[in-house]
Parts: structure tokens; sequence; C-alpha cells
């Protein structure tokens, strides 16, 4: 049983021992290195009793502010929700149940977005909707050329 | 719960695979059908449950093959209690018309005692009726963690369901005597109001706890009704003696022959009783209860079947049964001796048999620590300040908001409500209520409608994962 241990003792030490562990320097380069992975498959892979799926964004988020990539990291994240909701790429027909779909991935987006990028995200949400990418699109990283059109790095 | 008809189990089994087949996409029938082959065929599959409500993060493909069983068992388990509580239904109303005995003998006074059979006739229908309806939610939802956890939630009521038609039979069983006492005047009409009243006394307490259906108390009152029953079953053995004794014409030792012999028990009195009871089983002191290819045997005599067994080792295994519970149960349908023991446990290779282990007693924990333990405090997962909110989606009765409580140490509470040390990053503060929330109104106005009760689930089943919430969900007991 997940018993609360990813909430004892020290999370951020235990993180990062988990990651060079792994053969990474740093968190960025563990989770780019699964680019299409969930969130909270990366943290059974540091960790399935100790490390949860929030802290591992958390460790994300931090070290994306100070590499001022904070926007690579939300496109980063997603290439992750669409993943999850769409694997087999963008819907061609936004029927109820694709919609949902596509919903939920954009809502749950928003919530593993810094402050700083909420505003942006919401219209991206908005412009994903209302003009809709080619059916069968899924970007597998942050580097996915619509991606970029969309979110365009700013902070370099 | 007894071991006949395994050939109605199979067509309704089958009858399940069919409605179940209808709400979901991909199933893996064949195994479904052998009946002792299922004993070895899910040994694997029975630790995949176990090892799936552990770790809320696993994801495999063959998702109904994890939780299939577990929802078979589930329907099966209420399948059997309520054919046992219609049966009993339909001997209650014939009570009822009983003139010449408990109903029409000194101006109807007996007649409270059959109602207060139908009282408890009805708690335990209202609460399989519960029990139905959460596992049809669970068989809606995608995510196999919110499926056992559903199952799991509706636990209690199907213990409480069980054990209290379990009791309910020995009260049928005691009315049954009297109005057999009273329609052929075989007893005073005083001395059996006063032992009628006694015996009502005795079985009150516990089926007043069982239709509390607080956990904790259901699980207590449950592991106490055996010792329970077996006093019953002395005060029954001890009635017949003293109708006897009285009977001292032998006209009416031959009426009392007669109506001893048309009396059926449909409580496990029957296998308690078999020197007063023609037909009734061997006396089986002394002998052990084993695990056989037919299922549980005491004896020569089959006290539960194979595919009891089996139904109920897939409830344990998924933590919708306790095994204290189960094994209550079999103590009951073993007859006295086993349940003179008040706490005696099953043999070891019973326990195992319906599903004890180490991990099994680990997955319950969190729910029932021992007495004395201090317990973590309860929270909603979902964020009780928008209880309208989600009873607009369909969280009403036994789904209610109140229903979805979880157990937390005050450190991972304090965590997930942004407290903590534990973020590193600045702009994202990753506070519970808060990202459900947003989540779910963001989802519902991107998608232009309201979300279903099951989406909300799986939404929340998702975040429950992220934050490494363990899905065991207890009842909100207000403060």
């Amino acid at each position: 049983m997940s018993d609360g241990r990813a909430w004892q003792g020290n999370v951020k030490a235990r993180l990062y021992e988990r990651v060079r562990e792994r053969g990474y320097d740093s968190l960025t380069a563990f989770a780019e290195a699964r680019p299409t992975a969930s969130l909270v498959a990366l943290a059974d892979e540091l960790g399935p009793d100790d490390i949860a799926a929030v802290q591992v964004f958390s460790g994300l988020v931090a070290e994306a502010e100070r590499s001022r990539k904070v926007t690579r990291l939300v496109r980063g994240q997603l290439v992750r929700e669409l993943s999850q909701r769409l694997p087999n790429g963008w819907p061609a027909v936004l029927d109820d149940e694709n919609r949902l779909k596509v919903a939920v991935a954009l809502a749950r987006w928003g919530t593993y977005t810094p402050e700083t990028h909420k505003e942006r995200a919401d219209k991206i949400g908005d412009a994903l909707l209302v003009t809709p990418p080619p059916p069968g699109w899924r970007p597998l990283s942050p580097d996915d050329e619509l991606l970029l059109t969309l979110l365009p790095d700013e902070e370099v | 719960m007894r071991a006949d008809s395994p050939g109605a189990r199979g067509t309704g089994l089958l009858l399940i695979l069919s409605l179940l087949s209808n709400a979901c996409a991909s199933l893996t029938p064949p195994a479904i059908r052998g009946r002792n082959l299922r004993y070895t065929q899910y040994e694997t599959t029975g630790s995949v449950v176990a090892a799936g409500a552990v770790s809320p993060g696993s994801h495999d493909g063959n998702v109904w093959q994890r939780t299939l069983p577990a929802h078979l068992a589930f329907r099966s388990a209420v399948g059997e209690v309520s054919g046992s509580t219609r049966r009993i239904s339909g001997e209650l109303s014939r009570l009822k018309a009983s003139h010449r005995g408990i109903a029409g003998r000194a101006r109807g006074i007996f007649v409270r005692y059959v109602d207060y059979g139908e009282a408890q006739l009805r708690w335990i229908d209202t609460e399989l009726a519960a029990a139905t309806r959460l596992a049809t939610a669970a068989s809606e939802v995608e995510d196999p963690d919110m499926q056992l956890a559903l199952l799991r939630l509706a636990g209690p009521r199907l213990e409480a369901a069980m054990m209290g038609s379990l009791l309910l039979a020995v009260w049928f069983d005691f009315l049954h005597l009297t109005d057999a006492a009273l329609s052929r005047h075989l007893y005073g009409v005083e001395t059996m109001f006063v032992k009628m009243d006694r015996w009502q006394k005795m079985m009150e307490p516990s089926m007043k706890v069982l239709s509390s259906l607080e956990p904790e108390q259901v699980e207590t009152a449950a592991q106490d009704v055996p010792a329970l029953v077996g006093h019953l079953t002395g005060e029954f053995a001890a009635f017949l003696e003293a109708v006897h004794k009285g009977a001292m014409v032998l006209e009416t030792v031959l009426v009392l022959k007669e109506s001893m012999e048309a009396l059926t028990l449909v409580s496990a009195l029957r296998f308690s009783l078999p020197r007063l009871l023609p037909g009734a089983g061997p006396a089986t002191l002394g002998v052990g209860l084993m695990v056989g290819s037919n299922g549980v045997m005491m004896g020569t005599r089959l006290v539960v079947s194979a595919e009891w067994v089996e139904m109920m080792r897939q409830l344990v295994r998924a933590g919708v049964l306790s095994v204290p519970a189960v094994s209550a149960a079999v103590r009951i349908q073993a007859g006295q001796v086993m349940m003179a023991e008040a706490h005696g446990e099953l043999p070891r290779g019973v326990r195992e048999a319906l599903g004890d282990g180490p991990e099994v007693r680990g997955m319950r924990v969190t729910d029932r620590a021992g007495a004395g333990m201090a317990r973590p405090p309860h929270h909603h997962v979902m964020p009780k300040e928008f209880r309208e909110w989600f009873e607009k989606r369909g969280f009403t009765g036994e789904m209610d908001i109140d229903q979805f409580c979880v157990r937390l140490e005050q450190a991972h509470h304090q965590a997930i409500h942004g407290g903590g040390d534990w973020k590193l990053g600045r702009t994202w503060a990753g506070e519970w209520n808060r990202m459900i929330m947003k989540a779910l109104y963001d989802a519902e106005t991107r998608a232009g409608r309201m979300l279903t009760r099951n989406t909300v689930l799986e939404i929340v089943a998702e975040y429950m994962k992220e934050y490494r919430i363990p899905m065991n969900f207890i009842r909100w007991r207000g403060r």
C-alpha cells in the first residue's frame, strides 16, 4: 500500500538521488528522455513507493525556472497529456466523446502549468478547439513544429 | 451460501457476464465458467488484483482481466444474499397468514415478531440495492483502481447484508418454531411470548449495529455473529427440549414429532441440532474443517462450496470483504462446534483458501487500525465546499462525496494542501483542491456540457495517483 511514504523524509534529496542513480544529472534530462510518458510513469520509474508524480513535476518546474525554459516544460507537459488521452493522435472528428477527451487533456494540462504561463495555455487550448490541428497530429516532444508555433520560446 | 444448485450459479454467471459485456470493451470470458478451474486459474490474477490496490500507479493493458473476477464475485455474492432474503420474505408473508398459529393466537400479539423480521428484511434489501448500484457504477468507470475502490466502498454494505441475512434466517426459524408450537397448542402462550421477547432482545443489538453501516462496528458485529448464533442455537435446543418434556400425553408426543418433522429450518441451525431434527447431518463434534476439491468440508458434510470459497476469495483479495467477516460466515455454516469458540479462528488452510494473506491484511489496515491506535483523520477527496456542484453531477446517496474520504497522515495532508517543503518550483502551487476543481471546471467548459459522474471519478482517480493517495475510500463521519 502506498502509505504516504512519498511524503515523508527529504523529498528533494530522494528525488535527486534517484535521478542520479539512473544516470542523469537533472530531472529535466531524465524526463525529456521519456517525452510521452505520463508524470505517474516517471514517478513510478523513480520510486513507485516513495516518489509522487506531483513532486516530479515540481522538480521540473524548479529546473525550468532556473534554466529559463518554463515554456519548453509547458509544451512538454502538453505532449504528455495528449499522449495519455489521444494515443492515436488528434481525432479526425470532434464528436462528443472525442471532444471530452480533448477537453480533459487540456484541462489537466492547465493544472500542470506554472502561473506565469496559465493565460497562454488557456488561449492555446481555445485555439486548438477552434482551429483544430490536422487529424492524427501527435506531438512526440516539446520540439514538435506545430507546438513551437503555438507556444514559441521567449525566454532565451 | 449453501452448496446446492451449481447449475443455477453457472447460468447466473453467464448472465452477469453478458450484462457486463454491454458496459465494457474487452472481456476474457473462457475462465469464468469453469468451477474448480478458477481455483488455480486466478491464482496469479488474485495477486495482481491485490497489487493493483497496493500501487496505485501501475498501468497494464488487461484492465478487465484484473477487475473482472472481483466484479463477478461481487455480483454473485449480492445475488446469493438476495436469494436468501427473497426466500425468507416469502416465508414471512406465509407466516403472517397463519391464523391458527403466530398470526391468530393471543389476539395477534405475536405478529410483532414477524414484523420485526420484515423490518430487518427491509434494511438488508436496501443495502443490497445500494451495493448493486455501486457495483454498476464500478463497472462503468474505466480506471481499474477506481473500479476496485468503488467495489470496496460497497464492501461494508455487502458485509452487513450478508451477516444480517444469516441472522434473519435464524430469526425466521424461531418464528417458524413458535408458529408450530402455537398452532398445535404445544406450549403456553404467555411463556412463549416471554421467550420470543428474550430472543428478540438477544438478536437486536447485533442487527442494529449491522444496519448502522459504521464500517468498524459492522466488522466487530460480524465477528460476534457466530457466537450469537451459537447462543441462539442453544436456546432453540432448550426450547425444543422443554416442549418435549411438557408433552406427557402420547397424543401430544405424536403431534410434536409430526410437527418437528415438518419444520424445515432455513438457517444454519439445522446443522447444529442433529439430535432433535430428523434429516440433519450427523453430529460433527471434534471434526475439523478441511478444504477439499468440493469446498470446505466438515467430516463428510460440505459446509461451503468451492464456488462460494472462490467467490469470497476474490472479494477478500480485492479488499471488498474482510477475512474475519468471511470466516464468521463460514463458522456459522459449520455449526455449533465452530460457533461456540467466541473468537476462534478458522484453520489456516481454510483461511488461505478464502484469500487470507499478509498483503490482504495490509490492504484493510488503513480502514481498521487496531484498537487504541491513533488513526489519521479523514479528508474529502472531492472538496466539500463544492458539495452542490458534485451533487448536480450525480454524487448523491451511496455515491455522496462524504463516501469518498481518505485517511491521510498529517504531513501528507499538509503537503497536498500546499504545505510542507516538498515544492521545488516557485510558480506552481500544486494544491489539491485548486487542481481538482480547476481540472473539473475547465474540462466541463471545454467539453461544452456537464461532466458525468464517471468522468469526474476518472479525473479524480488520476490526480489521486499523482499525489500517491491510496484509493481506499472511507465514509466521512462529521465532527
